[in-house]
């Protein structure tokens, strides 16, 4: 996927049908990430405990408002037309379209990150790779990949 | 000439309910974002460019703290505009949380 056109805060992508079909398959396993994961505070403040049910309600309120949008795309392909020739598309993104697939990608990649059991390099925590989770590996990738294209396509005006 | 006004003295219980909203408002809280291996450098500039309206250089500051010391202090805030950036930090899938400054 690549950036071909920038119009103020639209943004027009070339992305193959090889690409597509990969990166509908890592949106389709949008939310990852349990919304107990987050928490509020490392503490066990007063206050504490209303302020995470807040955070749970909002974020159970984005992840279905991000559901919405995401299935607009996988199922009527919005924003997707195809070229003349038949072998790729045109995606078309508006700036807040571009924050809430970051949103969606990034969910995604954490949430792989920690059905892989949290890895991590700095504390020699391996990724150890089996039959059933190494799709989450190739998502984690694949969405750092995609996040970055975004990124690198809104940094004029960030 | 001025007018001499005599000084009002308020009731205890009032006084203990005004301390009590103020510490709600007062900016007492920390709003932390701590460091994990799995977010992209440029994604958590950009989070913080969008979330507190920083322009890059402050931002990438930030991020660089997380990166090299597992934490920064983003802002301190009240509790209400904590959680709201909290809100905000978390909805990105970043790691942050909202702390009472001692």
């Amino acid at each position: 996927m690549k950036l071909i056109q920038r119009d103020g805060e639209n943004f027009l992508f070339h992305i193959s049908k090889r690409e597509k079909g990969l990166f509908f398959e890592v949106l389709k396993l949008y939310p990852l990430i349990p919304t107990a994961h987050h928490r509020v505070s490392q503490t066990a403040a007063p206050g504490v405990m209303e302020s995470q049910k807040l955070l749970e309600g909002a974020l159970a309120e984005r992840i279905r408002e991000n559901k919405r949008q995401l299935l607009a795309v996988l199922n009527h392909e919005v924003g997707l037309q195809e070229t003349d020739d038949a072998r790729a598309h045109r995606f078309k993104l508006s700036a807040p379209q571009v924050e809430w697939l970051l949103q969606v990608l990034n969910d995604i990649r954490v949430g792989s990150w920690l059905i892989l059991g949290e890895p991590d390099e700095k504390k020699d925590k391996p990724i150890e790779l089996n039959d059933n989770n190494a799709r989450y590996y190739a998502a984690m990738e694949f969405c750092g990949l995609f996040q970055m294209t975004l990124l690198n396509a809104i940094q004029p005006s960030s | 000439m001025a007018e001499t006004v005599e000084p009002v003295v308020l009731p205890d219980i009032e006084q203990e309910e005004r301390t009590d909203a103020q510490s709600e408002l007062e900016p007492g809280y920390l709003v932390i974002c701590w460091d994990d291996p799995v977010n992209l450098m440029d994604y958590v500039t950009h989070v913080f460019q969008v979330v507190f309206g920083w322009p890059k250089p402050k931002a990438e500051f930030h991020m660089l703290q997380v990166h090299n010391q597992g934490k920064s202090v983003l802002t301190r805030e009240s509790m209400e505009r904590a959680e709201h950036y909290v809100h905000q930090l978390q909805s990105y899938s970043l790691h942050a949380t909202m702390e009472r400054d001692a």
